[in-house]
């Protein structure tokens, strides 16, 4: 049985829809992150999973019981969930001590003091936060706050855990080494955990099920695999990945496979949803899938290098393609000049 | 690459000048806050060291005051009713308008946009009106007390003892607690109130673990606040202490003229110093915890929405704590002074029908010195306002970043009459007249009146522009510096345009507190200085309860065209 599911979950603030119609499952042991662009109502979701935002129809359960159900007007306070949420501002009491902050959900449910000593040093002791017990969260650097708003949720043992953003507030090279960490975390503790980021590259690494919402519904849903390399739509091409679109007409589509065409050039590629031929199309392919090569070949367009910019562990060169620009990486600088651009035919999408 | 475009301009003029023509409007500006606040209070000091007025020939410089009125059992009694007041005062506003604070911000209590505005206007109404309201609803022959008695045979309440006296000023005091302690529970992010909820906590365990602990600098302020202000009471227990006869000290310092039949002004300094001795300490208390509340504000989250707080059976508990307070502080006294100012008189087997009238409106707008009373009050706080509020933002732009020694003066220049009752100031400004010669004609005119009423609302109003001040980010005038304007030139051409909304509010709000104002009026009130609080005082006094009861209302309605502009014509916040 699923840890949580909601089902066809509608939300408005006001006139002004923010979700329409959203479903979702999570399975235990399981890591769903909800992306998307602001405004695509993800934060919302969780909040209105979390019990803090009110929906008007849809049905959301966790485990076995009903927690909301707008048909039958069952709506379980946010108190009564037994949810664990981290924050995105971590929302540490400030006038409590780590301590106390992990500890204050064990007292609200009576357990011997005794007990709740053993309980709360044992999560501070699993996020290497026992030194910091007798200290105020002012007193804490981002990172140590991020990991006291995990301890406190984790502490009683909630089924699911909601994430909000967890990782935003710390700086970059943090971030990174926190994603990990995290990972191996829900790993190892075996959480069910629903997570809401913007950042793909975060969902991809820390999720094993990825869901795109886009202006409150669910456009695409599956592994960060099937996400990143088998895109549905334009729109979940577009947010994964740093991409080049070159805008044309589709001349032919013949075996599933669409031939795209620009002012002065033509290219093959994999005919996706919404492809037809004699139709304008939006041919998508990822930076690092672009070959660059030094004579003409199969699917092979020129183009003029304009610039080149040296990233530390590779260079993106940027190609003038007419109008269009593309970019693309290499190993090393290139000479100025003209080039050949290799497109494979499996990676470039027409839409 | 020579085109004009890319040719290099100099500095604009007028960045150097002669720096003393350019620290000159400052400095002038500081010195007249210093004439204007110094004079005053250091007459006072003076004034409290001579043995007779300081005009009396025979003065000698000495403590003979303060072993005069040491020795005075009704000085000890009135202190000792004072902190008696004030402490009761305390006592019931700081809960209770916590409470109501909470359940305003917090919950889902229905109405609440409704109730909201009414908690507050005990806060708008003069405290002599609250007081008068009071005796003609439920005094001895009030109309609820009339009422009460034809139902239950008596009267279950007295009005006229310290206790009621602590009850009535603690529940007109509940908006000053409210203030402050809603004011801090919208800048508590609502996330740690979710997190405890998410933990499993009710809502009432998540008022009682996160949201008072957590504004408790708040309720702090605001309890010094109150304390403070109770020893400054003076409508409440000169209209509710007279019939028993009791005393707080600044009905004893404006008895002692009646009681030793001279002016004797040298007792009255001393007593306003005792005053000033505590109410000193518990000014510099309050500047400190509102730094602590800065400091103590937590950082915001992501701007959710707050979700409210369901009530559930809550509900009808929240809802009779609300009306019974609005029915205490609001409907009783006004309706009280509604209904007097249309009877001719008021008692046990006065039919309301038989007594109705308009008379009271009549005397009022016959007698001369009353229809000046209310043009007077009306050009204060219009245009009068007006010309503080330039005053204050004189003030404001002298010390707007600036960090100096000069700054720190100001700072206490604008904080010290904080400390001074403004029956006192008043007291002290006649004194300031009569000292210098040269501003003797100016007594009798309204400018005394404006003058005094300035200084005591200074740290009030100083507090309206530099918050506005401050809400223009510091690049903006940073970036206009680099491109080379003077200091006086940014604060005429970016900063004051950028504040103009926040001047027009605080304009708004000293017309209100400026037609509210009562006590400083009183020792300057002469022919052509008439203004309808100081009037009300020595109208109660003389015992004109028709007339008291026709200008009580006429300030209420005052006070709410105010209030209505303010908030439907320019959506002013009425709280800071």
């Amino acid at each position: 049985m699923p840890e949580l599911t909601v089902d066809s979950l509608h939300l408005r603030y006001g006139d002004n829809p923010i979700l329409k119609g959203v479903a979702l499952t999570l399975n235990r042991g399981e890591v769903v992150s909800l992306l998307g662009p602001s405004g695509s109502g993800k934060t919302t979701l969780l909040r209105a999973v979390a019990g803090l935002e009110a929906p008007h129809q849809g049905t959301i359960r966790i485990g076995d019981q009903t927690v909301f159900d707008g048909a039958t007007g069952v709506d379980i306070p946010a108190e009564g969930r037994n949810l664990g949420l981290v924050f995105q501002s971590y929302a540490l009491w400030p006038h409590k001590t780590v301590f106390d902050n992990v500890a204050y959900a064990l007292r609200l449910r009576k357990v011997a003091p005794v007990e709740i000593r053993t309980r709360v040093e044992a999560a501070l002791a699993q996020l290497s936060l026992d030194k910091l017990a007798a200290r105020f969260p002012h007193q804490l650097s981002g990172g140590q706050q991020q990991r006291v708003a995990l301890a406190r949720a984790l502490v009683y043992k909630p089924p699911v855990i909601l994430l909000d953003e967890p990782l935003s507030n710390l700086d970059a090279k943090l971030r990174e080494e926190a994603r990990a960490w995290l990972r191996e975390l829900i790993v190892t503790m075996q959480l069910s955990a629903l997570c809401v980021t913007h950042d793909q590259g975060e969902a991809l690494a820390i999720s094993d099920r990825i869901l795109l919402l886009n202006g409150g519904r669910i456009e695409q849903q599956g592994t960060p695999q099937q996400m990143y390399s088998d895109p549905a739509t334009l729109f979940a091409a577009d947010f994964m990945g740093s991409n080049n679109r070159l805008t044309g007409r589709i001349a032919e589509i013949r075996d599933g496979a669409a031939l795209l065409e620009g002012d002065g050039w033509r290219l093959w590629g994999t005919a996706r949803s919404g492809a037809a031929a004699g139709a304008d199309g939006t041919g998508m392919i990822r930076l690092e899938r672009i070959g660059i090569a030094a004579a003409p070949g199969d699917n092979r367009i020129a183009a003029m290098l304009l610039t080149s910019m040296y990233l530390g562990d590779k260079w993106e060169h940027l190609f003038a393609l007419g109008n269009l620009r593309v970019r693309a990486h290499g190993g090393g600088p290139l000479p100025s000049g003209q080039h050949w651009l290799e497109i494979p035919r499996g990676d470039f999408w027409v839409f | 690459m020579t085109s004009a475009v890319n040719a290099s301009h100099p500095a604009p003029p007028g960045f150097g000048g002669h720096p003393f023509a350019r620290g000159l409007p400052r400095a002038l500006t500081i010195a007249l806050t210093a004439a204007a606040v110094l004079a005053p209070l250091s007459l006072i000091l003076y004034q409290s060291l001579l043995s007779a007025p300081f005009f009396d020939a025979r003065k000698t410089l000495g403590l003979d005051a303060y072993r005069f009125i040491f020795d005075d059992a009704d000085f000890w009694k009135a202190l000792v009713n004072s902190l008696l007041i004030a402490s009761g005062m305390t006592l019931i506003a700081v809960p209770l308008g916590g409470a109501l604070a909470f359940i305003m911000e917090r919950t889902d209590l229905p109405g609440k946009r409704l109730i909201e505005p009414l908690i507050l206007v005990p806060s708008f109404v003069s405290p002599m009106v609250l007081a008068f309201g009071y005796v003609v609803s439920a005094g001895p022959v009030g109309f609820y007390s009339v009422l009460a008695t034809r139902l239950l045979g008596g009267i279950p309440w007295g009005l006229y003892s310290v206790p009621a006296m602590a009850v009535i000023a603690g529940l007109t005091h509940v908006p000053n607690v409210y203030i402050y302690a809603s004011s801090a529970l919208k800048n508590l992010g609502s996330d740690v109130e979710e997190a405890a909820r998410i933990a499993g906590a009710s809502p009432l365990q998540v008022a009682m673990s996160v949201s008072l602990p957590l504004i408790m600098p708040a309720l702090l302020f605001s309890s010094v606040l109150v304390f403070f202000l109770g020893l400054e009471l003076f409508g409440l227990p000169l209209v509710l202490g007279d019939p028993e006869g009791h005393l707080v000290l600044s009905t004893y310092l404006y008895e002692l003229t009646n009681k030793l039949g001279t002016p004797s002004y040298h007792l009255m300094a001393a007593v306003a110093i005792c005053i000033v001795a505590m109410t000193v300490p518990l000014v510099l208390l309050q500047r400190k915890l509102l730094q602590n509340t800065r400091k103590y504000a937590t950082i915001r989250g992501k701007a959710g929405r707050v979700r409210e707080l369901p009530l559930g059976r809550w509900k009808w508990p929240a809802i009779a704590v609300a009306g019974l307070f609005l029915l205490v502080t609001v409907v009783v006294p006004l309706s009280g002074i509604v209904l007097r100012a249309f009877v001719t008189n008021w008692g046990l087997g006065v039919s309301v029908i038989d007594a109705l009238t308009l008379d009271n409106f009549r005397s009022v707008f016959e007698e001369p010195t009353h229809t000046r009373a209310i043009w007077n009050t009306v050009l204060l706080g219009t245009l009068g306002g007006a010309i503080t509020v330039a005053c204050y933002t004189a003030i404001g732009f002298a010390t707007h970043r600036r960090n100096d020694g000069w700054s720190r003066i100001v700072d206490f220049l604008v904080l010290a009459p904080r400390a001074v009752p403004g029956l006192l100031i008043g007291l002290a400004f006649l004194w300031v007249f009569l000292f210098f010669p040269p501003l003797r004609p100016l007594r009798t005119t309204i400018f005394s009146m404006w003058l005094a009423y300035s200084v005591v609302w200074l740290a009030y109003g100083m507090r309206l522009i530099s918050s506005s001040l401050m809400q223009v980010s510091p690049e903006l005038e940073e970036a206009a510096r680099t491109v080379g304007a003077s200091r006086g030139r940014i604060s005429r051409e970016i900063t004051l345009p950028l504040i103009r909304a926040g001047l027009l509010g605080s304009w708004l709000l000293v017309f209100m507190i400026f037609e509210r104002e009562y006590s400083t009026g009183v020792y300057l009130l002469a022919p052509g200085t008439e203004v309808i609080g100081a009037e009300l005082v020595s109208l109660w006094q003389g015992g004109a309860i028709d007339v008291v009861a026709a200008l009580a209302l006429i300030n209420i309605v005052l006070v709410f065209a105010g209030l209505a502009t303010a908030a439907l014509r320019f959506g002013v916040r009425l709280r800071d």
